[in-house]
């Protein structure tokens, strides 16, 4: 058997330990994860820009859009306001009382021989109703019979268009003094009505026609 | 971990360098997430959070729109009734304009020398009523017989809708019976110029 000698052992050796050596092996696996890792990172910084592109044309649309907005979000707000005014406006105007009606009322009630002097007719706050005094005189032979028909007459008039009427007399003297109507002497008679309603709470509808006629 | 690295029969050096590699790693990633993939990422989501935001202004600026459009259409009649209420008030300060226009409408009425004072201005309670004031004023009407004053009070009622008669108070002449002497006390809405 021949002696075999490997005189390149050592070198063999040295060469299979720099072969084996951890820090070049780990610097290898370094790089190797590096490139991987930029590639992913650039991967997501691509998709990033895209993002960023969409984002430029969002913002770009709602620059666009956001003028619009602004001033049809004023406008809504303001409409909004005028209509709510409006509506308050109108709610005042319809609680009105118009007094109109009440004096062609009670230009109704007197007669030809009552006379009234004065009134004074007051909206009692938030329109809980209407309060009149009324001052007047009435001749004949019964000025106080004539006094108290223009009282009736005047609670059948009010009852028709308001609620809660109430006609009372604060006064009522006969007077000496004489009048003369259609040529014959008159006793007189001096009144003073209170008379207070509620306009707001109006009377109840009459009834449709077809079922009074079932009646 | 030491029977493991007894086993690869590694040498010292071979150890500190396979250490060395481990920190260099682990640096590795610190660095890449920390410096790198981290704030793309965080970029990222606040730009897809800005889009959606936007996009969910855009979609809700439409329905905002389409509203306003809506209400437009509603609201033609409320504004030309605005518009007809807020013509009652002129420009300039109430006290200019109202007593003479007062005057005018009773005159018109065949009631001469009306005179108007002003009692009172207060700015109203209600918060959608801010732009407007009630002013209450004294009509004096010295002269006028009892179914001219029905007309006048029932055109002044049917004309000024802003205007509400709070008093009436009404009186026969003593010199004249058949003639009444006249004060209203009113209130009217007049917008704030």
């Amino acid at each position: 058997m021949a002696l075999h000698l490997n005189l390149l052992h050592e070198e063999i050796r040295e060469q299979r330990q720099r072969q084996r050596d951890p820090l070049k092996i780990g610097m290898m696996v370094l790089g190797t994860l590096s490139a991987l890792m930029f590639l992913y990172y650039m991967w997501n910084a691509y998709q990033t820009l895209g993002i960023r592109n969409r984002l430029n044309a969002v913002q770009q649309n709602w620059s666009k859009v956001e003028p619009k907005v602004t001033a049809a979000q004023k406008r809504s707000a303001e409409l909004n306001g005028i209509i709510s005014t409006t509506k308050v406006l109108d709610g005042m105007i319809d609680s009105r009382f118009f007094w109109a009606p009440f004096l062609e009322k009670l230009s109704r009630c007197v007669a030809l021989n009552a006379q009234i002097t004065s009134i004074d007719g007051t909206v009692l706050d938030d329109n809980k109703g209407v309060s009149v005094m009324i001052e007047g005189l009435a001749a004949g032979r019964e000025p106080r019979a004539a006094a108290e028909e223009l009282r009736q007459l005047l609670l059948e008039q009010l009852g028709q268009s308001y609620h809660d009427v109430k006609v009372e007399f604060k006064t009522l003297e006969d007077l000496d003094t004489l009048v003369k109507i259609g040529g014959a002497n008159m006793a007189m008679a001096r009144f003073g009505l209170s008379a207070s309603f509620n306009p707001s709470a109006t009377v109840k509808a009459a009834p449709p026609p077809a079922r009074t006629l079932k009646k | 971990m030491k029977n493991l690295i007894l086993n690869l029969n590694l040498s010292k050096d071979q150890i500190q360098k396979l250490a060395v590699s481990t920190i260099g790693f682990v640096v590795l990633l610190y660095v890449y997430f920390s410096f790198f993939l981290g704030p793309l990422n965080k970029s990222r989501d606040s730009m897809l959070a800005s889009i959606n935001d936007l996009q969910s202004k855009v979609g809700s600026s439409k329905n905002e729109m389409t509203k306003a459009t809506n209400l437009e259409k509603q609201a033609s009649a409320a504004t030309t009734r605005y518009a007809a209420l807020t013509n009652l008030s002129p420009e300039g300060a109430p006290i200019a304009w109202f007593p003479p226009r007062m005057k005018i409408f009773f005159s018109n009425q065949q009631i001469d020398k009306t005179t108007a004072r002003l009692e009172s201005n207060i700015p109203y309670k209600e918060a959608d009523l801010s732009g407007w004031m009630r002013y209450n004023w004294m009509l004096d009407l010295p002269q006028t017989d009892f179914s001219t004053l029905g007309k006048a009070v029932a055109e002044l009622e049917n004309t000024e809708p802003l205007l509400s008669i709070n008093h009436i108070n009404i009186h026969a002449l003593a010199d004249a019976p058949q003639f009444q002497q006249v004060s209203l006390s009113v209130a009217t809405a007049i917008l704030k110029r």
